[in-house]
């Protein structure tokens, strides 16, 4: 076990990998909220594999080494292509043939899945950088990510202020808003294609458990500890941030898996939510 | 009086079946229109329909360009896991009149403060939207729709989760802002003696029977045309008391 003193002594070693987990955790909080409020948690979870199939893919595309078109097909673009695809798609389709919504995206869930599982096991690459991609074990980050992640996460963030209160209008009651001639396709699709990006690219960046963790955990904590929707945001944001930092902080100095460490800080986020809602409702 | 709504040889339905038509149909500005039938009758579809909510199967449905619609949908229609104030449910019936990526102005929030005062919520401004009674969650929506200003107030099944008392008071909210604004009101209802007592129009809707009638309540409410429709006995007449005709009687 290191101290803490070695801990901070080594910042350089966990400096680029805290700003991208920071940044992630933050906005896939913030964004996280509207996960919650509008029931698509499996959609999430389905976006957070699509991602992971696209960074498969791509590895799997420069394995085959096809010349110009391997050198072409970058990890990054061909993820947020496929997530945004598919977020576009559940943002839009209402009609599945009879079956439910929820069925879809179990499918594309379990689809993205073997997919990835399948191409790990014939990319060059090798199982661990799968395992990376699913789960987040990576303790380094692409140096790129650095501005990347947050520079995603502050054009997001700048886009749903400025759009907040429609995003939340078109969630709550989107007939309304339809009869007040809103433009809720254009809306439901930006703001499901803002999630997928994010989704995407974090996920690259950290993994596909964590990323889910934290669309999902600081949202349904925040969500406990405040009855007001805007403090739910704020809060939800500085969850995910805590998360991906102590989750970074317990991995680097107990040495456990980083992706699973952050994952299980935003559990803990979750369960203090469950705790402080239960003391409320006694007192 | 001038027209609003026009709907010229419609068929309503869903997903290209119809349902119900062709019908004929027109709603004026400042009138009070009651449209009243059996659960699963094509009520909710028609008032869809008129706001354009629901495309018509066939025919052409015309509204006066510009009109704004102040709009209190089912009760049920909200998820209670939305955190949200009475304020800011209320402040989302102005966004009739804010466009989107816009915000609120001084003078829309004073309209937002003055609608939920009208409606008798003001002083549940910062209480969540989920924790109210069934009729305070109705005041709210009504203050809602007032919000925008509109030119008609439509209502779908206005007093379904409120008791007696609660729904004299609503109707009589409903009705003085209706004499005040001179906005029509569109009112989908349950309630035959609450639609009668106040609409001056009433249209029956009825799907399964493909029955379509509408006129003015003196018209509709005598000579036993509510009794054919409904096939029930109105022998006491439309007294104070409420009747649900195929309502679940709660």
């Amino acid at each position: 076990m290191i101290t803490l003193g070695e801990f901070l002594g080594s910042y350089f070693l966990w400096r680029d990998p805290m700003i991208v987990g920071a940044a992630a955790g933050a906005i896939c909080g913030f964004r996280g909220v509207y996960v919650v409020l509008r029931r698509i948690f499996f959609v999430s979870a389905a976006r957070s594999l699509v991602a992971s199939f696209g960074v498969a893919l791509s590895f799997y595309i420069e394995g085959l080494g096809l010349g110009a078109l391997s050198a072409a097909v970058h990890p990054f673009a061909l993820s947020i292509g496929l997530t945004a695809a598919a977020a576009v798609f559940f943002a839009l389709k209402k009609d599945y043939s009879r079956i439910s919504r929820e069925g879809i995206i179990g499918f594309g869930f379990l689809i993205a899945s073997a997919a990835v599982v399948i191409l790990g096991d014939r990319i060059t690459k090798g199982s661990h950088d799968i395992a990376s991609i699913l789960f987040g074990s990576a303790v380094v980050v692409d140096p790129a990510d650095v501005y990347i992640i947050p520079a995603i996460a502050v054009a997001a963030g700048a886009v749903l202020l400025l759009y907040m209160k429609d995003f939340i209008f078109v969630s709550f009651d989107e007939e309304s808003a339809r009869l007040f001639k809103y433009p809720v396709g254009a809306l439901n699709a930006g703001l499901m294609v803002m999630i997928a990006i994010v989704a995407a690219a974090a996920t690259r960046a950290l993994g596909a458990l964590p990323v889910f963790a934290f669309l999902a955990l600081p949202p349904l904590a925040a969500l406990y500890f405040t009855e007001r929707l805007k403090l739910a945001f704020i809060l939800s944001a500085a969850m995910g941030v805590l998360s991906a930092v102590l989750g970074y902080f317990f991995s680097f100095v107990l040495s456990l898996p980083t992706g699973a460490s952050m994952a299980m800080c935003a559990c803990l986020f979750f369960i203090a939510g469950l705790l402080w809602r239960e003391v409320r409702k006694r007192v | 009086m001038k027209e609003l709504i026009r709907l010229e040889d419609v068929t309503i339905g869903y997903d290209g079946k119809a349902i119900l038509g062709p019908v004929e149909l027109t709603i004026q500005r400042g009138e009070f229109a009651g449209i009243l039938g059996p659960n699963g009758g094509g009520k909710s579809t028609l008032l869809k329909t008129m706001l354009g909510l629901v495309p018509p199967v066939s025919g052409r449905v015309d509204v006066e360009p510009g009109i704004v619609f102040g709009y209190v949908p089912q009760n049920e229609h909200f998820d209670p896991l939305f955190p949200v104030s009475v304020e800011e449910v209320v402040s989302m019936g102005r966004y009739a009149r804010v466009p989107a990526g816009s915000g609120l102005s001084k003078a829309d929030r004073e309209c937002v403060s003055r609608s939920m005062e009208r409606a008798g919520v003001g002083r549940l401004a910062k209480r969540t939207f989920r924790s109210l009674s069934g009729g305070e969650k109705q005041r709210t929506l009504i203050a809602r729709a007032v919000a925008g200003g509109p030119d008609a107030l439509v209502l779908d099944e206005p007093t379904a989760a409120v008791d007696v008392r609660g729904e004299a008071a609503i109707m009589e909210l409903v009705e003085s802002i209706r004499r005040e604004s001179g906005a029509a009101v569109i009112m989908v209802s349950h309630f035959l003696r609450t639609a009668a007592r106040y609409a001056g129009r009433i249209i029956l809707v009825d799907a399964d029977k493909g029955v379509f009638r509408e006129g003015p309540k003196s018209e509709l409410t005598t000579g036993g045309a509510l009794a054919d429709f409904f096939g029930l006995n109105f022998e006491s007449g439309l007294g104070p008391q409420t009747t649900r005709p195929g309502g679940d009687g709660a």
